[in-house]
């Protein structure tokens, strides 16, 4: 049994610490807003907030998360007050929306680290196959 | 994909609307011919190929069977018969609805509709959500609809203040009467309104007062894409629910020597069949190609599918599926001939026509592609209850609800009524999830196991297993007459068929492997004389529907050569289109508005070139200009596109953007790096780390403009037409800027 702490809630989870996080969320927390897209860290739908910083989650033991603060897609704002997912709605950028927690979650994570609106843009490597970029770019550009 | 079309208007004249109220609601539904509204359907087999355009067969007595509800809240409740894969088509339907409704847009909320006869496309006769056509199919449908429910609620306001119905007008969600200034909203009227006679010729509101059809209303569905709430199939959680993770055969065309033992910490493990009308090529019914492996959380399931040890037996056929044989086969067809060659069109004698001149001759290669939708494949399947009144329901991604329905008719045995199916958001589509292998495989699970059953693919199964878009060799020939207009083209295009695949003993030419390439379904340029060949290809790599289909190939063709044409003319490229378009007026509007916005002709900045190409698909014209440079050896760098779309009216302008701008992108990625290869029967492709895909860095400034259109031009689809156009306009640029000619894509294998 281990505990973990996500969106401020503590959870006893009965897994092994080699379960990746990611299906620890959504197959045992049921918080289902992080997505599966590869398991290979390669696509970003998995990212989530630990301590702050944008981590992928498919390939992350959840045995490392113990002890920190992991915020998901659910646990950004109560009510998508978050300025981020504002400038998403006011951008109307997600399409199939699949990629988007991912998305905005790292968009967060590096903001969060301080770096410059120009500066994520050009270090996002986040796969959307609707093609949402310039949408994405537009509302990072507005924060 | 491109489908006969039949009026709407006609479609609906065999249907009429049926009222009703419940608990103080009142209810608007469609009834069907005849007043039968559950029809037998004999099985899968049968039954897919309604999604070819054949009368639906499938029908469900829908418990929510209703297009749209007026609760005593003022609620408008509109559920829609598409699946909304990112489109917007949610919003935009149900903009139909309120329009005629005269409602107010806050007051209207929005569902996915349940697989229903009452729901299904008139475009096609079908639930599936294909070929750019849900505004096309509904939207006479849905007008009418909101038009109906309208009068009825004007007619029991009437009724109430006992005056002629003339003196009563709707007004953004309540009847006013227009003597008195009384006021009733709509859930007064609800109840009444259930009880009145339907009309049978509600006026629509007229093109100079429409509120909110050609308004870019923000998309219901996007508020819950931005906090997670949002369900895609893949989110689906049922109590009791375990977890499958598919492995297929290694190679197409293997099947399973014997079924493993369970493996240490999972629940058990399914061998898969292929049900009749779910595999393609070298997949046939019946055979066992694949096992799922059952855990109690989904990660366990894939680790365990990924190690499994599994007996395959692989025939020497599967060891001599390879992609560059099957290229240098077309080469053998295109230079000595095919034994299946199927004439698409012919004007005026080519033979006469090239015997003058020296012709021009190029051959485009186009490889296979996958269609890797971000959410991939998943279904989740319960079945419960004692026979004979079992149920089976269903929850998926389905681009086609008709489908799903027959599938799981074919596999239980259940009648319709017992089978529930309920369209999740789809994590995108792109044609791959019309498909039901993976519906078929969920309810085998269901069944073998007697659980509820969440089943999915990984990645590296959704690479290895799609039906990918076909491969092709495309030979053209021409010619230029002395005013440097065509005078003969010979077009022949090798590639394996999609609707052969499907139905082997047709002879009729397969539509959507010329589609893009023939005056009736490509650029209406006007060419002398015009040989459209299909050579069919016998390579039985399963293939299927992706975004655009054959204009995907046909397009990066024929846009090429014309490029090509007119360089050895020394014409404009953009000129010399124009002087074939003089007899299609809106073409050539939509080829100047791009040429305009982009300036053709005018200054370009140092170290760029700019190419132009046109596609005509869907009912829709889509005109791009792209300006790129190449910084380095080996790359291309996409500086800006101006694009022109007409697509008749616009339900809502900035969707249609949206749309735009990701058949673009989706272009892009396939015209530069995006293929899959086989070797013996194997994807070259694993995963995202052997593939390439644009990244935010890398995305060009796309300018859309929609073309002003006569509203009694019949509406055009918008999911598909942004993507043929780019890749040929990316090669024209290209060639101007280097003097190399790509006729080969990708630019950039990975």
């Amino acid at each position: 049994m281990i505990t973990l702490n996500v969106n401020n809630v503590s959870y006893q989870v009965n897994v092994t610490t080699d379960m990746p996080l990611l299906w620890v969320l959504r197959d045992v927390l049921g918080l289902t807003g992080t997505k599966y897209g590869c398991g290979r860290e390669l696509c970003g739908a998995c990212t989530v907030l630990i301590n702050g910083r944008a981590e992928r989650t498919c390939e992350y033991d959840v045995g490392g998360a113990v002890g920190k603060q992991i915020t998901t897609i659910e646990g950004l704002s109560a009510d998508r007050s978050h300025p981020v997912q504002q400038a998403w709605i006011e951008h109307q950028v997600p399409q199939c929306g699949f990629c988007q927690s991912g998305m905005i979650m790292e968009v967060v994570g590096e903001l969060n680290d301080g770096r410059p609106k120009a500066e994520i843009i050009n270090e996002v490597s986040n796969i959307c196959s609707c093609g949402t970029f310039q949408r994405i770019r537009a509302a990072i550009l507005s924060l | 994909m491109t489908k006969p079309q039949e009026k709407p208007e006609n479609l609906m004249s065999r249907r009429s609307f049926i009222a009703s109220s419940i608990a103080g609601a009142f209810v608007l539904t469609l009834g069907l011919e005849g007043g039968k509204n559950v029809l037998a359907a004999s099985g899968v087999a049968d039954a897919l190929p309604l999604a070819e355009g054949r009368p639906n067969r499938v029908a469900t007595t829908a418990q929510l069977g209703t297009w749209l509800q007026i609760g005593s809240d003022e609620t408008v409740m509109i559920l829609v018969g598409s699946s909304e894969m990112g489109q917007g088509i949610m919003t935009g339907l149900a903009q139909l609805v309120a329009e005629d409704l005269m409602v107010n847009w806050a007051n209207v909320k929005v569902e996915s509709a349940p697989a229903g006869a009452i729901y299904a496309n008139p475009l096609y006769h079908a639930q599936m959500t294909v070929g750019s056509g849900s505004m096309r199919g509904y939207y006479q449908s849905l007008r009418l609809a909101g038009a109906t429910a309208r009068d009825m609620l004007i007619a029991a306001a009437a009724q109430t203040w006992s005056v002629p119905v003339n003196l009563c007008r709707a007004v953004n969600g309540t009847v006013v009467n227009t003597s008195t200034n009384a006021v009733l909203t709509y859930g007064q009227l609800a109840a009444q309104a259930a009880q009145m006679p339907v009309p049978t010729n509600p006026a629509l509101v007229p093109d100079n007062a429409l509120r909110y059809i050609g308004t870019g209303l923000k998309r219901v569905d996007i508020p819950l894409k931005v906090d997670g709430s949002a369900i895609y199939g893949m989110d689906v959680r049922l109590p009791e629910m375990v977890y499958a993770a598919v492995k297929h055969c290694p190679s197409f065309g293997g099947t399973l020597a014997q079924t493993p033992s369970t493996p240490s910490g999972t629940i058990a493990v399914v061998p898969l069949q292929v049900l009749s009308g779910t595999g393609r090529g070298t997949e046939t019914t019946g055979m066992i190609n694949a096992v799922a492996v059952v855990a109690d959380n989904t990660w366990k399931a894939m680790q365990a599918a990924s190690y499994l040890s599994a007996n395959w037996n692989i025939p020497a056929s599967s060891l001599q599926l390879n992609s560059d044989d099957f290229v240098a086969q077309a080469e053998g067809f295109l230079a000595n001939g095919a034994p299946d060659t199927r004439n698409a069109e012919i004007v005026g004698s080519i033979r006469k026509q090239l015997s003058w001149g020296k012709p021009l001759t190029n051959t485009y290669y186009l490889p296979y592609q996958a269609h890797a939708p971000m959410e991939v494949l998943n279904c989740t399947v319960r079945i419960s209850g004692q026979a004979p009144n079992q149920r089976c329901e269903i929850w998926a991604p389905t681009q086609s609800q008709a489908a799903t329905v027959a599938t799981a008719m074919a596999l239980t045995g259940l009648p319709i009524t017992q089978i529930d199916v309920n369209t999740t958001f789809l994590g995108g589509g792109l044609g791959r999830k019309f498909e039901q292998d993976f519906v078929s495989q969920a309810i085998q699970v269901a069944m073998a196991i007697n659980r509820p059953v969440k089943l999915m693919w990984s990645r590296e199964e959704d690479y290895a297993r799609d039906q990918y878009r076909p491969m092709a060799v495309v030979e053209i020939q021409a010619s230029l007459d002395g005013e440097k207009k065509v005078k003969s083209w010979r077009y022949r295009n090798c590639s394996p068929s999609i609707s052969l695949q499907r139905r082997p003993t047709s002879t009729a030419v397969d539509g959507q492997a010329i589609e893009g390439s023939t005056t009736a379904t490509g650029v209406t340029y006007s060419f002398k004389a015009r040989l459209v060949q299909h050579l069919v290809h016998p390579a039985n790599i399963p293939i299927g529907y992706w975004r655009s289909v054959g204009n995907s190939i046909n397009t990066f063709a024929v846009e090429s050569m014309m490029d090509e044409l007119a360089v050895s003319a020394n014409l404009d490229p953009y000129q010399f289109r124009r002087q074939h378009l003089q007899t299609s007026p809106r073409a050539l509007a939509v080829l100047d508005r791009a040429a305009t916005m982009a300036n053709w002709g005018g200054a370009v900045p140092s170290g760029r070139a700019r190419g132009i190409a046109l596609a005509q698909c869907f009912g829709s014209i889509v005109a791009q200009v792209v300006e790129i440079s190449a910084p380095t050896a080996g790359q291309i760098k996409i500086h800006n596109i101006w694009c022109a779309v007409d697509c008749g009216r616009a339900i809502n302008p900035d969707s249609v953007k949206a749309q735009i701008e990701g058949g673009i992108v989706h272009g892009i990625n396939a015209a530069l790096w995006e293929q899959v290869k086989f070797t013996a029967g194997k994807s070259s492709v694993t995963n995202f780390n052997n593939t390439r895909k644009i990244k935010l860095r890398e995305m060009p400034q796309i300018n859309i403009e929609l073309m002003p259109t006569d509203p009694n031009v019949p509406l055009g689809g918008v999911g598909e037409p942004g993507v043929p156009a780019i890749a040929p306009a990316i090669a024209n640029a290209y060639f101007k800027l280097t003097g190399t000619r790509v006729r080969r894509l990708p630019f950039f294998p990975q």
